[in-house]
């Protein structure tokens, strides 16, 4: 009877880790904007933020005021998951599981990083893990029980050497990896802080460059932008931001996530607004 | 009237404070036995060994050195004992010590001034040249190890038996180890070392070339003295008269 009701329900909530390796490529603005952009396009979200000791995601989420319990009072069982979550007020889809700031990575414990997972998995549809910089603990706790990786690039050597890392750790220091059999995390780059301009002087690498060292499909091309700054700065995800290039860019990419085909555009990011047109002329 | 500095008590006292602790360090050392069969060696013992020492002149030389005395029984006499380390002496060999004495022989020992040593276990000594034809002979059939996903930077990919084949990128900072040759389908950004075991013969294939470094047999090269000609290129990589060489193919 039991086997037969966990037959009949559906598919369960898929866990996707944004990572990187290198710090400051844009894992927690690409977690906010692709969780916001799941959860407008009706499905239910969770992102946890697995940075612990440098809680961030809250602040991008603007919800860092209404924290009171945290990812790592629930793994220590003094709070219950519920207690823990917070719902966004603008999208009844989303919820957020910030981390603490006082504790460190070594209170996370694979055990009680799996617990909730899989508590979370029951209820939601997709499970936004924000991995922290690096490849230690916090970061490898964050991409271990993933189904699916997106990997953030900037098009510049150093952070595509260190993804091109994390894609190895992806490939061999995970649950999916361990399991003999299982199939393995579907890992796709997306590639932020693009700017045309700059790769056309050479100052940054190609689209094609990156792709060809990672070796890996890729998800989307978020152009650099204001845009993103300035949402940051205001507690708003990118996507839920006014349109901008970069918003379009994240919700492609949310799109071709969830199974969708959308073709690879890249808008001109910098149209010359008047005033630097102006200067332009002049200078 | 000073009598503490006179009390000798007290200048011990002094003393042990000024000097510096003991020190006890446990150390495992690697001993050869020598066996001695029969009676007191005769000319023919030592010249057998003088015979070895010419066919390998620095083998055993300083070597600390147990006598097996399993086999003889004739060897009780501590003058011979001695007559024995002497004579090993003048060939370098360090004799310390008595394995599997009789208690006669080792009373004779003891009083030689050689210590008994409980026998350990025999190891089969190293060959100072090892005779890789016969070793390779061994193993006819390699083993090749096939990778065919990407190397990605951090990972090694070792292949201690044969050759290494990799059908993908190889990342700059991954690194492939192969007994034998190494062979690229893809760029070659990382580092290849090939004929890691010391075969000269070994060589390197790949289609892109753009690696870190590239070593045959410990001979190596990094990128900073690649040929521009080569960069990016498909290329074999070999050993010739003791100098690595790129050369592009196709």
């Amino acid at each position: 009877m039991t086997s037969q009701l966990k037959q009949d329900t559906p598919a369960k909530g898929k866990i996707i880790v944004i990572t990187s390796g290198k710090g400051g490529v844009g894992k927690t603005t690409s977690a906010a904007a692709i969780s916001a952009g799941l959860a407008m396009l009706g499905h239910k979200t969770v992102v946890i933020d697995f940075d612990v000791g440098l809680r961030n995601l809250d602040m991008i989420m603007g919800c860092e005021r209404r924290v009171v319990f945290d990812f790592i009072n629930v793994i220590q069982g003094d709070a219950r998951l519920k207690q823990a979550l917070i719902k966004d007020k603008r999208l009844e889809n989303l919820s957020i599981l910030p981390t603490s700031q006082t504790r460190d990575k070594d209170a996370l414990t694979k055990e009680g990083v799996e617990k909730v997972l899989n508590e979370l998995r029951e209820e939601f549809d997709y499970i936004i893990c924000d991995s922290p910089a690096g490849i230690e603990r916090g970061a490898h706790l964050a991409m271990y029980f993933a189904d699916e990786a997106v990997v953030v690039t900037n098009p510049e050597v150093s952070s595509v050497r260190d993804s091109d890392r994390v894609l190895g750790l992806l490939s061999s220091k995970t649950a999916r990896a361990e399991r003999p059999g299982a199939e393995p995390i579907k890992a796709q780059v997306l590639l932020t802080r693009y700017d045309a301009n700059r790769i056309a002087k050479g100052e940054m690498m190609t689209v094609e460059d990156v792709l060809e060292i990672l070796a890996v499909p890729l998800l989307g091309i978020v152009p650099e932008s204001t845009a993103v700054l300035r949402a940051s700065n205001e507690g708003v995800p990118v996507t839920m931001d006014e349109p901008s290039p970069a918003s379009a860019a994240y919700m492609d990419a949310v799109a071709r996530l969830t199974g969708e085909e959308v073709e690879m555009r890249v808008e001109s990011d910098k149209r010359p607004g008047l005033l630097q047109r102006l200067f332009g002329m002049t200078a | 009237m000073n009598v503490a500095v006179d009390d000798p008590m007290e200048r011990q006292a002094e003393a042990r404070t000024s000097v510096r602790p003991i020190q006890i360090r446990g150390r495992f050392l690697t001993a050869v036995a020598l066996r001695v069969d029969g009676g007191p060696p005769d000319d023919a013992f030592y010249a057998g060994l003088d015979d070895l020492l010419r066919q390998r002149p620095h083998f055993l030389v300083d070597a600390p050195l147990i006598l097996d005395l399993d086999g003889a029984e004739g060897l009780t006499d501590p003058d011979d004992l001695r007559q024995l380390v002497e004579n090993l002496k003048a060939r370098k060999f360090m004799a310390f010590g008595v394995q599997n004495a009789s208690d006669a022989q080792l009373a004779a020992a003891t009083e030689a001034g050689l210590i008994p040593v409980p026998p350990g276990r025999d190891a089969p000594l190293r060959d100072e040249r090892p005779d890789r034809r016969r070793t390779t002979e061994r193993t006819p059939s390699a083993a090749t190890r096939v990778v065919t996903t990407p190397v990605r930077s951090g990972q090694t990919v070792v292949a201690d038996h044969g050759d290494l084949v990799v059908i993908g990128p190889v990342a700059s900072g991954a690194e492939l180890i192969a007994r034998g040759n190494i062979h690229v389908y893809g760029t070659l950004r990382g580092r290849a070392m090939a004929g890691c075991h010391g075969d000269l013969s070994a060589r390197i294939f790949c289609q892109s070339l753009d690696a870190e470094l590239l070593a045959i047999a410990g001979l190596y090269r990094t990128s900073e003295n690649l040929e521009h000609e080569v960069h990016k290129r498909n290329v074999q990589v070999f050993l010739q008269d003791e100098r690595l060489c790129v050369e592009t193919l196709g």
